[in-house]
């Protein structure tokens, strides 16, 4: 934490003096100055106006009304800058040095010359009345004043501080640190973060993961328990944020100046999906030297039946379709039902629904009794039976036809702990599911204030894929939305990513309180949504270095260029270098190994020996089983699922039955 | 100019009629003669003037620049004679191994100009106490407010040309043993600049002509980046004796006569072979950079126009009309 600003703060020398002209004037928002040729002042930097006079009181400085004859002060914001010499016409050059541009630049005099800075108004000491800025010295702003400047003085200190940090303000030697408020990142005055920038320099995951571990150790405690969930969409990206980076000396020293610890995670969490087989887990972290094991996402029929709407595309559901899967979904799951024609059942599978439908068929095909069952149409039944049915073949690995579920722990989410679901692997669809899931269950547990912790951040990278301004109103899109919208009234934020913001839909990145830009593209940052900075804040964004973001945050009244610390948790390329995905194993030696992740004192050879020769689904759902019960005797709860070994019954020999009569010479 | 409002009142309350009135040439040094009757001259470099090409020299590794500014403006009548408030300005900015200039010596003085007589004791007092300096022009007996006009102007150029050898005299002795010092004008003016080895008088108007016959023909028409035999000048107002010589900055084919011809002052020395050649190359590399758009860019070395430019960047702001005033300007 930065010191409380002293109210009569030592006079440093200016390094420029405001000036206002007719044509350039000073008005209550924008002002111009100069300084020397050698000056440390930059796009971007910050600095302070002090007018001549008595200096403001305390009162003052809290905002309060002033008569206007006091010594204000201003707080600015560099965003253009110019440079110009005495030089009427270019001609004028070009004559003195006789048309030679070596003369010229061995000139023995050189010009005078300008550099005359536009600065966007920050803040006004007294804030009222606003008045246009005074002409008075111009000063690089400290620490003090960078926290006087952004306002964040209001959150900073006081009995309940809610500042998170997020990066540096770096200019003129200054690094002073820069911090967002947690009501306003988190809920619930706003909420939710954005980030844009072109792929690979913007550093939009680092930046993440960098505010995610800044967020979880500056969280205030009376604002309760926060967790994250990261989709991690893309290749090894959020794969092993419990592993330690590198980290220079320089990223120690501002991670010492920000009062962040750089460790890892000490809490996470990695879920993802079977591929094909069931077995082997569809992620790039499947090293056997990683402690955190990837521990499966797999959902049955009642986890999907819920959001058949993803899955199902428009032709599929229609009112009737709707309705029957309404009823599914209310009377028949979970419950013990009668089919009518005399059959118990008891669905909680899709090899349950599948016996269902059966009995149906077959009942009202015996019962001669039409084609109408409990007012559904056969036919409808029908259709909705070969959509749900192929549900488990579009999504295999992550839903299962008849095996348990493997879920995220719902109603035990745990303090400080970033929960990571892989999906980068998966097909479109499945992803649509997991992120459809995923983001209702939070809302539903949120709302009943039964998630486990008070707050959640979700990282969803890609919002361009996810939430594009244009095409279909996808479910994914509306639960995007939805988070952005009426999220942070519960705890609910977004922390969304994109190369291209222009193109994510206006509500999503509109509702995000923090805007974060990396590096941008230049086409990117001529669309609209970037008229209002200046030429020069563009360029600068255009050609902004690795580790520098500009971010806007409703405390400050102008974007602010920060620098931030890389990230101290292991990069997802270096990751995979250092520790490499294993390959997928044969399907006994991934049961083995899966059950030896659970218990290391199991031996491979007796988790073989036990499931030679069984059917490979039987095997998966006794791991399933063994994987949610977590018993001390692996093994022992494995054997017991998989039932008794029935022995194969040898053939008889059948004795040969001689013909009743002989035919002692058959011609054929 | 602080305080110029109190004493104004004051002295319109003694009976001083009100004015502001801008007498022609009271912005500047413009249209000053090179007035030099009666000095003598002799060619001391060659048998009879000769014209030289000159090639571009290095100039010094520092250098520096004294010029003044003066501006004037009537601010009332005592019956008919004016009474002026004024102000001159001197300054020396020292160029060094980075070519930019930076200021080494500046004065300024305010001052309020009256014909002799015109300003009683009481009024002399309330001027004063504004801690402006009061400057008496001699005048013989009424004079036509023309002429009290002209008697002003000459106090006011004294009061300048003294500031500037004040601020020459301050530059020569904080010099260091390499570094020269070039004057805006002429350089005899001053016997302690006019006798030092590294001192260079520069001047743009040729109001005094030193040379006559062939001798004045070849002067006025030596081409582009030539010069003069080196002349001796003796007498005139200088009283010191000082070496000369004119140099052709641009091509005067085509304009006018003086177009880029600048006469140059050094302190009288018995070789002027042996400096002259470098002096005139380093003058014509001043060349770049342009004065322009200064409309005497042509004889105008840019490190003057600087120091002139700086000189009015620090002149009182309501001594003359703004120059983005809407007001029209009045013909009289």
């Amino acid at each position: 934490m930065i010191e409380r600003p002293s109210p009569h703060p030592a006079d440093p020398v200016p390094i420029g003096r405001v000036v206002a002209t007719e044509q350039k004037p000073a008005t209550p928002h924008q002002f111009h100055f100069w300084t020397a040729k050698e000056t440390s002042v930059g796009i971007g930097a910050i600095v302070k106006v002090q007018e001549p006079g008595p200096v403001q009181g305390e009162a003052g400085r809290a905002g309060g009304r002033g008569k206007g004859d006091e010594g204000r002060v201003v707080y600015g914001v560099v965003t253009d800058g110019f440079a110009y010499s005495d030089l009427a016409s270019p001609l004028h050059d070009v004559i003195g040095a006789e048309g030679d541009p070596a003369r010229a630049a061995g000139a023995p005099t050189a010009r005078a010359e300008i550099r005359l800075w536009t600065a966007a108004v920050l803040r006004q000491i007294p804030e009222e009345p606003l008045q246009p800025v005074p002409l008075g010295d111009v000063h690089m702003a400290s620490d003090a004043d960078v926290a006087q400047a952004l306002r964040m003085d209001a959150y900073l200190h006081g009995a309940r501080p809610t500042a998170i940090p997020i990066g540096l303000y770096t200019s003129g030697g200054l690094e002073s640190p820069v911090y967002l408020d947690a009501d306003f990142l988190v809920g619930p005055e706003a909420a939710h973060l954005n980030i844009s920038g072109v792929s690979g320099l913007a550093t939009k995951t680092s930046a993440i993961e960098f505010l995610l571990g800044a967020l979880f150790q500056h969280f205030p405690p009376h604002r309760g328990k926060i967790a994250a969930v990261c989709f991690n969409v893309k290749g090894p990206d959020l794969l092993f944020l419990d592993q330690p980076g590198a980290l220079e000396e320089e990223d120690r020293r501002r991670y010492d100046r920000l009062g962040v610890d750089p460790v890892p995670f000490d809490r996470v969490r990695f879920f993802a999906p079977f591929k094909a087989d069931g077995v082997n887990l569809n992620t790039l972290r499947t090293h056997g030297d990683l402690a955190g094991a990837v521990e499966p996402l797999v959902w049955g029929l009642t986890e999907v039946l819920d959001f058949a709407e993803v899955l199902l595309n428009r032709d599929d559901i229609d009112a009737k379709a709707d309705a029957f899967i309404d009823f599914l979904a209310d009377r028949v799951v979970r419950r013990d039902f009668e089919d009518g024609f005399g059959g118990q059942h008891r669905v909680e599978t899709f090899a349950d629904l599948e016996r269902l439908f059966r009995g149906i068929f077959d009942g009202l095909e015996n019962a001669g009794r039409g084609d109408i069952w409990r007012t559904h149409h056969i036919a409808t039944i029908r259709k909705v039976r070969n959509r749900l049915g192929n549900v488990s073949t579009r999504c295999k690995g992550l839903v299962t036809d008849d095996g348990p579920s493997s879920d995220l722990p719902w109603g035990r989410l745990e303090d400080r702990a970033v929960y990571v679901i892989d999906v980068a692997n998966v097909d479109p669809l499945g992803q649509d599911l997991v992120f459809a899931r995923v983001v209702s269950k939070l809302r539903e547990h949120l709302e009943r204030r039964d998630l486990g912790v008070d707050a959640v951040a979700v990282f969803v990278d890609e919002l361009n894929k996810y939430a594009p301004a244009d095409g279909a109103d996808t479910y994914v899109k509306k639960m995007l939305l939805d988070i952005s919208e009426r999220g942070r009234y519960l705890g609910l934020s977004l922390f969304g990513a994109e190369q291209f913001r222009s193109q994510v839909h206006r509500r999503v990145v509109g509702n995000a309180a923090t805007q974060v830009f990396g590096r941008m593209d230049g086409d990117e940052l001529a669309t609209p949504g970037y008229q209002v900075l200046s030429p020069a804040t563009k360029i600068k964004l255009a050609t902004l270095p690795v580790g520098e973001l500009m971010v806007r945050h409703p405390h400050f009244t102008q974007p602010i260029f920060v620098r931030f610390p890389r990230p101290p948790v292991l990069r997802g390329r270096d990751g995979v270098e250092r520790y490499p995905p294993a390959q997928d194993l044969p399907f006994e030696d991934a049961v083995a190994r899966q059950l030896t992740r659970l218990d290391p004192g199991v031996r491979p050879n007796e988790v073989k020996d036990l499931i030679a020769g069984r059917e490979e689904a039987d095997v998966r759902r006794a791991l399933g089983a063994v994987r949610r019960e977590r018993p001390a005797d692996l093994l022992a709860t494995l054997r017991k699922r998989l039932g008794g070994r029935v022995a194969p019954e040898a053939a008889r020999d059948r004795a040969a039955v001689p013909p009743l009569t002989s035919i002692p010479e058959e011609p054929y | 100019m602080s305080g110029r409002r109190d004493w104004l009142t004051a002295l319109y309350a003694a009976g001083i009629t009100p004015a502001s009135f801008l007498p022609d040439a009271s912005v500047g040094r413009l249209g000053e003669p090179d007035d030099e009757t009666g000095a003598a001259v002799e060619l001391i470099e060659d048998e009879e003037l000769r014209v030289h090409p000159v090639a571009l020299e290095p100039s010094p590794a520092t250098v520096g620049f004294l010029d003044g500014i003066q501006q004037w403006r009537v601010v009332g009548y005592d019956g008919v004679q004016p009474i002026a408030v004024a102000y001159v300005a001197a300054a020396v900015r020292r160029r060094g191994r980075d070519g930019r200039l930076r200021t080494a010596h500046w004065e300024a003085r305010e001052l309020v100009v009256a014909p002799a007589g015109t300003l009683d004791e009481a009024r002399r007092r309330a001027i004063a106490e504004t801690g402006l300096e009061v400057v008496t022009a001699e005048v013989e007996g009424p004079v036509q407010p023309g002429q009290a006009l002209e008697a002003l102007r000459r106090e006011v150029h004294r009061a300048r040309q003294g500031l500037e050898r004040e601020l020459g005299r301050r530059a020569i002795d904080g010099m260091g043993e390499t570094e020269w010092l070039v004057v805006d004008g002429q350089l005899a003016v001053s016997a302690v600049l006019a006798r030092h080895p590294r001192a260079l008088g520069v001047i743009k108007s040729h109001g005094a002509q030193f040379l006559e016959g062939r001798h004045l023909e070849r002067a006025l028409t030596v081409p582009a980046a030539h010069r003069t035999s080196v002349f001796r000048v003796r007498g005139g107002h200088g009283r010191t004796e000082v070496d000369s010589w004119y140099l052709r900055l641009w091509p005067w084919e085509g304009r006018d006569l003086y177009y880029g011809l600048i006469r140059i002052e050094i302190a009288a020395a018995p070789d002027p072979g042996a400096r002259v050649p470098g002096i005139s190359g380093w003058l014509l590399a001043e060349r770049a950079t342009l004065a322009a758009p200064d409309a005497r860019f042509d004889r105008l070395l840019y490190p003057i126009h600087d120091v002139e430019t700086y000189l009015r960047s620090r002149a009182p702001r309501d001594l003359l009309a703004p120059p983005a005033s809407r007001l029209p300007r009045t013909g009289t």
